[in-house]
């Protein structure tokens, strides 16, 4: 079956302040992939995630979602809308609130002034977020404001939260920073059995989990806002020049 | 700590009642005077106002320093009526200089013929439909051009502190046909009974205080529902509700044209219990003096702003009366004071005063219930949250 | 001083032909009746004047108008004498107009250059043409240029009433190359008269002239403008200067800057009566009184230099000892330090009214700033002058503070990350009590220069305020370039607003209005300093 394209990102250029974080970058992704991105400190991971995200417009190049979407011209919420979530780097929930109602503010649904006054949670919401309660296991924690959790369980809350909006398109930022090494198995686990239904884009520094989640999908390396090389994980590894941007800076001499 | 925003039912219905029922019957039966149902319904006024604050700053994070302009707004709507229905009890009108009825500041600026604009205010409908309509317009517009281009925080303050002293240098102008520097006064009749007469001022009363019991009603039920866990999502973390899908400007429009309006219904009612409305009462002070009342009684709560604005009143009543020169000091180091040491105003006092109840009853410290998040926060991996 | 009324009048006029220095002075005293005649013992009337001050019986002393000396009596001693005893020496209207324009002709040879050219003026806006000819005779003799560029505007004046209309054109000619601002009625008139008169050639010559002072007029508004926009621009410059250290580099709101800037002037105020007669103050109750130096002259407008670095340090204390007690448990909450540092604004009002009264107290500017210079009819003040060098030098200092010095590194260090410096071991604390010093003192040295424009009273840093923060604002929060830009920019804009619509209030409002406009724009103002975090 030939799969369709989901993200083109065309020769995106961003620069902050004379810094060209992102240049000439190129990047397909099809629907249901799973692809891994790795990079050294300022290769610009994030700087991608903020352009495909709306956080950031890029100075130029294209970026489409399917084949209709100019992401370019839509902003953050208007983006989230058409079902791509992004998780961050450092945890963000909202820490006021209950865990229960991090959730209710994430489910799928309408986001509008006036649904939100007079829409009511329904017996099917209501199941699908213990559903997701069940699966990053907060369910006896559902009463507790997400301020008071745990770095990991932090993180798991907010992958439970990108579930809960049910998006085609997960951009996860670090997913398992902060936790134990049972926590990050898991993780990887979960967002290998994500793939195939939902599409993902994963930034991740931890080369263990990396080897994990990327057994089938393949590896994007970027170098100094562009792709340095893209393919199966061993392949990557073995990339002489991968190796030299990760291990070879200092003998350089810069 | 979960049910702070969940103040029972009974209680503001109870409440609701007995500002509304027992102390009106208490004046008509002498118990309680004239003037101290009078102030009464001048705090319950600034209660209101106090309750618009709390709504954008306690609630959605947005301190704005207008909401004494959209009180002012309402107040002065509603003067415009009061001013037409002088009528022939006007000095100019009593000297036989007024022939069509103009309010008495005009004749004085050598005008004889009221202006178009203020025509409609004869109708008492017109009034109250404009006290909603003038100041919920213009936080629209404000709101908009605000928001859309993402203006929070200390920068919103200072905006709607510009827009608030804009528009009390042109109340202050005699070409806007406002009143100038005096403003509104000398009230006669309202909807044709003496304005000041014990009876009216009392209906006045019971009509604030079921305004306010609806108010807090409506707050209540608005906290409950997902906009409520929206806006305060938008104090917590703007930037996430945006990806989480909600356009966070059009909620925080929909806050600020419904708090200005809040105020404004405030102001409507404030205007013919105190008989004047100038141009002061719109100045960036005043609406910071109202941010204090919040503060004081503790901010993101349904009752403080009602116990705040009540208390500072109160305190300033007898300040001024009894330390006239010392009275602004009074409110400064009061106000330094519980943003320094009591953050969650009044409202908090009950919680604390418990929790180190417990604390000396019991040496364990509360902290030990939760070993486990105190260590797992601890060994959060620092060293990959950068890229 | 007798004889018929033609007489006297040929008398009069004869003066001016030969003054002397007593000549305006007496005249002066006759027409306002303190000329009188004293019938001596001799019996033959003196002439006296009498001045001096009064006694208990009103009488004052006696000045024999032909010696300038005092009257005596028989016994050498000075005679006081009451006026109303006496007869004043007579006069009708006829011998006082005749008087009046002996002593304006006699003006035109005043020693005093601007006393020349004031009397040419009166002579020149009168259009009498019987002053002509002495106008003339003058004018050879003059050197002075200003004077003599006073003068070819009089006779031209003068001319325009002339019958001839060669001499009218000749006059309305000259008029146009002088484009004087004081001319531009009289050319109207002329060119009135002429239409009226259907005289062509004249009214052509009226209609250019007219235009050419019409041009002149608006180069003059123009450029009038543009100073007092600069120099607006200069006093938001100072005032915003310290309030874009704190809040644009600590994200601290004070809202009791404004309170800085008047410790300021209320120390400048302290300064002056110092040097004067001293002060007497009674803050709540108890009264205090310093004794002054007593100085004058040069020595007591000294004030001023002594004032400066008091006013910057005074205003530095209260502010370190402000972050000390309140603002230093704020850092991490602007809304809140807003709060806070509003009550801190509303006990230090009050703590000046206490201290100095509620009423605005003078503070007078020193002789070297409070002068003028006319150049080709722009009006320049001193003082605004002074502002926009003092307000460049401020600017000047602040970033060699910030960019050329230990401190300025470390407040910039420790501005840009706080918990990374600390572990650099800086000491954030002083540096954060050191930053917000220096920004209340530059709200010092604010105020010691508005004590000089305006009148200084405890809600001097209220009216000041929130221009302030919108220059901030529109400058681009942390970013002094902006800062300058923006204060200079709304200086402008108010000024040229409030000459375009002639309403000063107007003008500001629609001042806010496109402030809030351009943040549409730029919502961070222009100059934008970007953040990569999410929760800013």
């Amino acid at each position: 079956m030939a799969k369709n394209l989901l993200l083109t990102v065309e020769d995106v250029s961003k620069t902050y302040d004379g810094f060209k974080a992102i240049s000439d970058l190129t990047f397909y992704l099809f629907e249901g992939e799973l692809r891994t991105v790795i990079g050294p400190n300022g290769a610009g991971k994030s700087t991608f995630f903020d352009l495909i995200s709306g956080r950031a417009q890029p100075d130029r190049g294209k970026i489409m979602f399917g084949l209709e979407d100019d992401l370019t011209t839509m902003n953050e919420y208007e983006i989230n809308r058409l079902g791509i979530g992004r998780k961050f780097q450092t945890p963000s929930v909202y820490g006021e609130h209950t865990v229960w109602d991090n959730l209710v503010l994430s489910l799928k649904g309408p986001r509008g002034v006036f649904s939100s006054l007079f829409r009511r949670l329904t017996s099917t919401d209501r199941d699908r977020i213990d559903e997701v309660l069940e699966l990053i296991r907060l369910s006896g924690k559902r009463h507790w404001k997400a301020g008071q959790l745990a770095h990991g369980e932090k993180q798991w809350l907010e992958i439970g939260m990108l579930l809960a909006q049910e998006p085609k398109l997960l951009l996860v930022d670090e997913p398992a920073a902060g936790m134990t090494d049972e926590e990050t198995h898991r993780t990887g686990e979960l967002l290998l059995s994500l793939a195939g239904k939902h599409s993902l884009i994963v930034v991740e520094h931890d080369m263990t989990f990396v080897r994990q989640i990327a057994r089938d999908g393949n590896v994007t390396v970027l170098h100094q806002g562009t792709v340095l090389c893209e393919g199966k994980f061993d392949a990557v590894q073995s990339n002489p020049k991968v190796r030299e941007v990760y291990l070879g800076r200092g003998k350089s001499g810069r | 700590m979960i049910s702070r925003t969940k103040l029972g039912l009974p209680f503001i219905l109870g409440a609701g009642v007995l500002l509304a029922l027992v102390l009106p019957l208490l004046n008509a039966h002498g118990v309680v005077s004239d003037f101290t149902l009078n102030l009464w319904g001048k705090y319950l006024c600034y209660a209101l106002l106090a309750i618009s604050v709390d709504l954008l700053w306690g609630y959605t994070g947005l301190l704005s320093l207008g909401q004494a302009l959209f009180f002012s707004l309402g107040g002065y709507m509603i003067g415009m009526h009061l001013m037409l229905m002088i009528g022939d009890l006007g000095v100019y009108a009593q000297a036989g200089k007024n022939p069509h009825g103009l309010p008495d500041f005009m004749i004085f600026l050598g005008h004889t013929f009221l202006p178009s604009f203020w025509r409609p205010f004869y109708s008492f409908a017109f009034s109250v439909f404009m006290v909603l309509a003038l100041p919920g317009l213009l936080a629209s517009i404000f709101g908009y051009l605000a928001f859309r281009s993402r203006i929070k925080g200390v920068y919103f303050s200072i905006l709607t502190q510009a827009l608030t002293y804009g528009a009390a240098l042109m109340f202050f102008r005699n070409d806007l046909l406002m009143g100038g520097n005096n403003g509104f006064t000398d009230f006669k009749r309202i909807l044709g009974h003496p304005i000041l007469s014990t009876e009216t001022q009392r209906g006045l009363f019971v009509a604030t205080a079921v305004a306010l019991t609806f108010v807090v009603l409506g707050c209540r039920w608005l906290s409950g529902t997902k906009f409520g866990l929206v806006q305060r999502a938008i104090r917590d973390g703007e930037n996430r509700v945006l990806f989480s899908g909600y356009a966070s400007a059009h909620y925080k429009l929909f806050v600020f044209v419904l708090s200005s309006v809040i105020a404004a219904i405030g102001g409507a009612l404030y205007v013919p219990q105190v008989g004047i409305i100038n141009p002061s009462e719109m100045t960036p002070d005043k609406s910071l003096e109202a941010v204090v009342w919040v503060a004081v009684g503790g901010r993101g709560t349904l009752i403080g702003p009602v116990i705040g604005a009540v208390s500072v009143n109160a305190l300033k009543s007898w300040a001024t009366r009894a330390f006239p020169d010392l009275w602004l000091i009074i409110i400064g180091v009061l106000f330094i004071v519980v943003v320094l040491f009591l953050p969650g105003g009044i409202v908090s006092i009950p919680g604390r005063l418990a929790a180190f109840w417990s604390r000396f009853r019991k040496p364990e410290p509360e902290e030990q219930a939760l070993p486990e998040t105190a260590s797992r926060n601890a060994s959060a991996d620092p060293v990959s949250r950068t890229s | 001083m007798a004889g018929s009324d033609a007489e006297k009048i040929r008398l009069i006029q004869s003066l001016a032909l030969e003054p002397d220095a007593d000549t305006p002075r007496l005249l002066d005293a006759w027409r306002e009746d303190a000329l009188y005649v004293f019938q001596g013992s001799a019996g033959h009337p003196i002439p006296v004047q009498l001045t001096g001050e009064k006694d208990e019986r009103d009488a004052q002393v006696a000045v024999v108008v032909e010696t300038g000396k005092a009257l005596n009596d028989a016994h050498g001693a000075p005679l006081r004498l009451v006026g109303s005893d006496l007869t004043a020496v007579e006069h009708d209207a006829k011998l006082r107009r005749t008087m009046k324009e002996v002593l304006d002709t006699l003006e035109l040879a005043a020693p005093d250059p601007k006393k020349r050219v004031d009397a040419v003026q009166a002579i020149g806006f009168a259009q009498n043409f019987e002053k002509l000819p002495a106008l003339q005779v003058r004018f050879s003799r003059e050197t002075n240029p200003e004077v003599r560029r006073a003068m070819e505007e009089a006779i031209a004046l003068i001319q325009l009433k002339a019958p001839d209309d060669v001499v009218k054109l000749q006059a309305l000619g000259e008029l146009r190359g002088l484009h004087t601002l004081a001319s531009f009625d009289f050319v109207r008139a002329a060119l009135r008269e002429a239409e009226a008169a259907k005289k062509t050639a004249v009214a052509k010559a009226a209609a250019v002239a007219l235009s050419a002072i019409e041009q002149h007029k608006s180069a003059v508004n123009f450029f009038g403008t543009i100073f007092r926009g600069l120099s607006l621009g200069s006093i938001l410059l100072v005032v915003a200067l310290g309030l874009a250290i704190t809040f644009g580099l600590m994200k601290v709101i004070n809202m009791a800057h404004g309170e800085m800037v008047a410790v300021g002037a209320y120390t400048t105020y302290l300064v002056q009566n110092l040097f004067g007669g001293g002060v007497a103050l009674s803050p709540l109750g108890f009264s205090l009184s310093i004794p002054g130096l007593q100085a004058t002259g040069w020595r007591y407008d000294a004030y001023f230099i002594v004032a400066l670095p008091l006013s910057f340090l005074s205003a530095a204390v209260v502010g370190i000892a402000l972050e000390r007690t309140v603002i230093r448990f704020l850092y991490r909450r602007p809304l809140e330090s807003l709060l806070a540092t509003w009550g801190v604004s509303l006990v230090l009002q009050q703590a000046f009214r206490l201290i100095f009264g509620a009423n605005n107290v003078q503070v007078y500017s020193p002789a070297f700033l409070s002068g003028n210079w006319t150049v080709n009819d722009i009006l320049f003040g001193w003082n605004r002058v002074f502002v926009i060098g003092f307000a460049g030098a401020v600017v000047f200092g602040t970033w060699l503070i910030l960019t050329r010095t230990p401190l300025g590194l470390l407040i910039r260090a420790v501005m840009q990350n706080r918990s990374m410096a600390s572990c650099m071991g800086v000491r954030t604390e002083r540096v954060n009590m050191l930053t917000f010093g220096l920004g209340s003192g530059l709200a010092g040295l604010a105020g010691a220069f508005l004590s000089q424009i305006g009148n200084v009273g405890p809600s001097l840093g209220q009216s000041y305020i929130v221009d302030c923060f919108m220059t901030v604002v529109v400058g681009g929060v942390g970013n002094l370039a902006g800062t300058v830009i923006s204060a200079f920019g709304i200086g402008l804009a108010d000024q040229s607003l409030q000459q375009i619509l002639l309403n000063p209030v107007l003008g500001k409002i629609l001042v806010l209005v496109c402030i809030i406009l351009f943040l549409q724009w730029r919502p961070a103002g222009i100059f934008v300093t970007r953040s990569r975090n999410l929760d800013e």
